[in-house]
This record gives C-alpha cells, structure tokens and sequence, in this order.
C-alpha cells in the first residue's frame, strides 16, 4: 500500500514537473524497463456511449502511466471486421492485445491466431473460451444484487415491482439471473409488469412504455431497472405520473447525467449501482502488464461494483464522475490485477 | 354492384373501423386504457415520430424521401444540448440554432438532389451519416449533461434552462388539471398547419402537381427545383422541432443514431396513405397512421405483451396498410400516383 503511494506520489511529482515520463521506469520488470517498445492493441467491439467512452480513457491512461504503446482499433460491431483487426494487430507486432466485447464465435478463433504468435491476450466481456487468456469483467451479476439488496432493505421483503428487462443481451441476462433469484428467495416481492426496449433513443421510448405500465398497475411501488438508460426512461414516466413519491427507482451503471437526475428534487431514483468503466479499463490494461512481465493472473479478473445512493449523492454534494471518485475511492480505483511495481494513473 | 361498393368502403373507411376496434379491444382487455390521462399519453408518445412524419410526408408529396431526419433530430438534440450546457446560451438562442440547422440540412438535402442530381434516397442517406458522425464530434462521443468534464479538463456549468424543459414536460388544464402535454399541442398544430398547406394552398397542390408528374409540372410553368428544395427544408425544420422537444424530455444530450425515429415515422407516413382512401401521401393519414402506431404499442406493453411483439406489430400494421393502398386501390382503378 505505501509503496503504491509513493509511486502515486511520485508519478504526481512527474506530472507536475512536467515530464510525462513514465513512472521510475527502470522499476519496472522487463518489459516495461523499456516501456516505449512495449505495443498494446485494443480491439474493440462497441464504441458509442458513455461506457464505452469511459472504458477507453481508462484503457488509455494506464497505459500512459505504463508508458507504453497504444494502438486502438475500432470495428463499431463488426464481428468480421473485428477479427480481421486482430489480425491487423498480429502483422503490425504489438506485444499484446486487449480485445474488449464481440462474438465468441468470431473471436475464439482470431484470438488463437494471436496467442499462437505470441501474443498475450486480454479479454473483456467476451468468453473466447481460451484458457491461454483471461477475462476481465465487471460482474453483472453482482450489480444487480447489490441494487436488489438495497431495495429490500429499504422497503422489505414485501414489494410490488415493476421490471424492465430486454432479453438475449449478454449482461442484461447476468443481471437477470439476480432478480430471479432475488424473486424466488422472496416469495413477497410480485412482479406485475415486465417490459423494455432498446429502441433509441432507449430513454424515451422506455418512457413511453413506463407510462401505461403505470397507469396499468397503480400498485407498483418498486422500479427495478437494472441498465440507467431504462432507469432514466423509468424515471422520466414516474415524474410526467406526478409518482415521485409513491414509487422507488432501482438500477445499474452510473454517469454524470444519472447523477444529476439521482440528484433532482424528489427524484424517485434511489439508488444504483455501478462498476466505474475507466476502472475496468485500467484493469484490462495492468492484466495484460501482468502477463508481459510473466506473472501469474487469474483466469477470471473481476472488478467488483459500487452501491451509489442518492443519500450519498446530496450528503456529498457530487456533482459529476470525477468527484464520485474523489468521494467514493473505491470506485476510483479497484485493488484488482496489482502488483507492487505497477504504475497507477495520476489522478 | 354491391361488391364494388363493399370494396369502396372498405378501402375508404377499413382502416379508420380497424382503429375504432382496437381502442374498444384496449378499453375492454387493458385495465386503464379508457381514459383521458392514457390517451394524451398515447399522443404524447407519437407527438415526436408524428412531427418527424409530417415533415417526411411534405418530401414524400414531391415524389421524394428524407432518409436524414432521424439524424436531424438526435443532431438537434445534441445541439440544443451543447448550447446551453456547454456554450451557456439561452433557451430561445438554443432553439433558434436549431431550427437554423434543420433549415440548412434541409436546403443541402434539397441542392445535392435538385442541382447536383443525387438521388434523393443516396443524397439524405449519405447525409444521416453525416450528422450521425457530425454530432459526436464536438464533445468526443459523449452525452452531454451538467457537470461533465469537458476536454480542456474544465467543467460544463451551463444547464437546460427551466423555459427549455417546459417546452417538453409542461402540461397545460384541459378538462383535467394538468393533461395536455405542450409537445401534443405543438404536434397537433403542426398537423393542421400542414394538412392546411399541403390540402389547401397553391404551394401545396403544386407540390403534389410535382410529385405526380414533375415534367408536366414543369411545363405549365411551376418552379419545380425551388418547390423540391422547399419540401426538404420543411422535413429539416420539423426534424430538428422534433429534436428540440425530444431534448426538452429527456433533459440531456443522449448520443443517439435516430434509426428508430426514422423508421417509426416513415412507417407513420406509409400507414397514412391507407387512410380514407387517399393512396397518396397527405397530412391527415400521417397523423393518423402515427395514432394508430401509438395506439397498438401502448395497449400492447399495458397488456404486459413482450417488446420483440412490438416490432412484428408495427410490421404487420405496415404491410397491411401498404395492401389497403396499392392493392386494393388498384382494383379500385385510382391506385398509385
């Protein structure tokens, strides 16, 4: 821990001096004794949105804290296009590769291709099935529990609830997997309406299907809306309602627009939960060091989630992401996939 | 004889009958439906795609189409946005900066077709990229809110002024307290005013002269690039009206591509040629069809019907509605234009 510290400290020092040299280089194991030689690639699946945004800031300031090379490749959801950059990636010698999102059947094999170079390879939130490569994840499974458990606190094992759900996507599903659990374990808790869409923009059209399903069910008390585009949609249907104050909004993920609409008077979003993305992006990066450096790493990297309530919110006054981590160090910075010579981010 | 007036009926009124009998199906199976707050939410949920219909009918009366205006909403959207978060500017200023760019889209869509001779369908295609990459650009792929970091590493401290967010969440007493939500007034009198222009004003029947037969239109006379560029700017001006109100309720600039409100209200549109009979795109039948859209998925979603029914709904509502009008018509004798 002070060690960390210090290189904190040293690498504040080195910010400010000016010097965007890496942190005490010659620390370092090798590779990393000569960081600029080193070449990362990441290949990615998705790219629009704010998660997906946050993700490659943190992607790319780990890897300035390292000093070494970053290379971003973007297939904007194309599977083929994604595999023929990872070969892109192999030609072009990058040491290694983080390949972040996209279809098992379309990277497993362009993964192997890597690692059969040489490569060392990261990969997050996509199963290559590779036992080669680890996985970084956020667990979705854990953020919906997390949010579930705040609920049940708050109102009891007894509550009318409201769900909104889009089958066949990947997380959605691993955060579904908690509600059920969650109703099964509490036979109190009746759902009486399921709906969700990701027709987009998601909020409004959330929106406009939250409204009759309230003007259906005027029992619902409880709104579990386990992804913040639909916990917006959800909350923007309660406030047009006047509903404010009959009924609590549940959900995940987290940004600077959720926390200000958290933050409305008499916002009926409670509380969510919320693995800081650039974080997750940090992990992706410092795995892969851990690799090039010839360390040891789990085959399952997960960066555990964070319970934001609004309370914590208006005690706190946080206005936006970066003082939700000044406030909230723990999502700031996860303790996952350190070792005591790697360099963190200035912050 | 009786057949051919059975027909005749049917085509004029089939659909009308077919909306009466759902919102009576709704208002017996779904619990809540009958009543007045569920049907202005109704119309509140398709004021939006209903006000990007009306403007892609105009185009759709030229003998056109404007694939851009879902783009030209979200890049309203995000515009308005960045105004008065980032650039602090006023409510009226934001909107006025909207308005401009719809406009200016819209005069761009109408030059590349009339002047350069792109083909309508390739010209707005190409620009809905456009704009789809051009709204990204200032703030870097990021939704705009109060409080988000800007590049330069300072702080948005601008917010959505109170005017702006009534212009889509104020409600003004209709009856009830409360009801009527402004985006519904605002897309009802644009209904009318373009149901009016288009029905009954010389520009109006000589943009459909154009869209029937451009050439004869031309050679009595009628200034056909100037009416074509006009309809083009029409459906950029509604867009980005659209834009403006779907901002004021969502209350942030949310990165969004606008395929969605594209197709909603391009099949609106479609849908509206079915109506009375008309087999010809009109403002009536795009208010209509938006309705009828509107109609079925509110019931659908109350009645706890999954979303992917939703879809093969809207689908089924289309390819009927594509039937009431080009096969039927047809038979009729007056089908096509």
């Amino acid at each position: 821990m002070f060690r960390r510290h210090l290189l904190k400290l040293a690498g504040a020092a080195a910010l400010a001096t000016g010097t965007a040299l890496p942190i005490a280089a010659q620390d370092m194991p090798a590779p990393f004794d000569a960081p600029e030689d080193v070449k990362i690639a990441l290949v990615r699946y998705l790219s629009t949105g704010d998660f997906f945004q946050s993700y490659l800031s943190g992607v790319e300031q780990q890897s300035e804290a390292l000093g070494v090379d970053l290379r971003v490749f973007d297939s904007r959801q194309d599977a083929a296009l994604q595999a023929d950059m990872v070969d892109q990636a192999i030609a072009l010698g990058v040491d290694g590769i983080i390949i972040q999102h996209g279809l098992t059947e379309s990277m497993k094999p362009a993964a192997q291709r890597a690692v059969d170079a040489g490569i060392k390879v990261v990969a997050f939130d996509v199963n290559v099935e590779n036992e080669a490569i680890p996985q970084v994840e956020q667990s979705d499974y854990m953020l919906a529990k997390l949010a579930l458990d705040q609920a049940i606190e708050d109102h009891g094992t007894e509550f009318t609830a409201g769900y909104v759900y889009v089958p066949g996507i990947a997380p959605l599903d691993r955060r579904d997997t908690a509600w059920q659990e969650v109703k099964e374990a509490n036979p109190g808790i009746t759902e009486v309406a399921q709906f969700g869409t990701l027709d987009n923009p998601i909020a409004n059209s959330v929106a406009n299907q939250a409204r009759s399903v309230l003007q259906a069910n005027p029992t619902i008390n409880v709104m579990f809306a386990p992804y913040d585009e639909f916990a917006k949609g959800v909350k923007i249907a309660v406030d047009e309602a006047g509903l404010t104050q009959d009924i609590d909004i549940y959900s995940a993920d987290v940004s600077t627009a959720d926390i200000a609409a958290m933050r409305e008077s008499d916002s009926a979003w409670v509380a969510t939960v919320a693995t800081n993305p650039s974080v997750v992006g940090e992990v992706s990066v410092r795995t892969l060091a851990m690799m090039l450096a010839g360390e040891e790493t789990e085959s399952n990297v997960i960066v555990p989630p964070t319970l934001i309530t609004q309370d914590f919110l208006n005690e706190n006054d946080v206005q936006n992401m970066d003082q939700l981590g000044e406030k909230l160090p723990q999502f700031q910075h996860a303790d996952v996939a350190m070792t005591d010579w790697m360099p963190l981010p200035a912050r | 004889m009786g057949n051919e007036r059975l027909l005749n009926f049917a085509i004029k009124y089939g659909f009308l009958i077919l909306l009466a009998g759902l919102i009576l199906y709704f208002s017996l199976a779904a619990p809540g439906f009958a009543s007045p707050r569920s049907a202005v939410f109704v119309l509140q949920s398709v004021a939006i795609t209903g006000i990007l219909a009306l403007g892609v009918t105009c185009t759709l009366v030229v003998d056109g189409f404007d694939l851009s205006i879902g783009a030209v909403a979200t890049s309203a959207l995000m515009l308005s946005a960045y105004a008065m978060v980032v650039l602090e500017l006023s409510a009226g200023m934001a909107i006025v900066l909207c308005l401009l760019m719809g406009a200016a889209v819209g005069l761009v869509n109408g030059l590349l077709i009339v002047k350069f001779r792109v083909p309508d369908l390739l010209a707005t295609l190409g620009m809905m990229f456009l704009l789809i990459g051009l709204q990204r650009i200032p703030t870097q792929g990021n939704s705009i809110a109060t409080g988000m970091s800007l590049p330069d590493g300072s702080t948005a401290e601008g917010t959505f002024s109170s005017t702006f967010l009534w212009l889509g969440r104020h409600r003004l007493d209709f009856f009830l307290e409360n009801l009527v939500p402004l985006p519904v007034v605002v897309f009802l009198l644009i209904a009318v005013g373009i149901w009016l222009f288009l029905g009954f004003t010389r520009q109006g029947r000589l943009m459909y002269a154009i869209g029937s037969n451009e050439r004869a239109a031309g050679l009595v006379g009628t200034p056909v690039s100037r009416y074509k560029i006009m309809a083009y700017m029409i459906s950029g001006v509604m867009a980005s009206v659209g834009g403006v109100l779907l901002a004021a309720r969502l209350g942030r600039g949310d990165i969004a591509s606008g395929t969605n409100l594209l197709l909603d209200s391009v099949a609106a549109a479609l849908i509206g040629f079915a109506v009375l009979g008309a087999a010809r795109p009109n403002a009536f039948g795009t208010a209509t069809g938006a309705l009828f859209v509107g109609i079925l998925l509110q019931g659908l979603t109350m009645m706890n019907a999954p979303y992917y029914t939703q879809d093969f709904v809207k689908g089924a509502v289309l390819v009927i509605a594509l039937v009431f009008t080009f096969y039927l018509s047809s038979r009729r004798g007056v089908g096509g234009h």
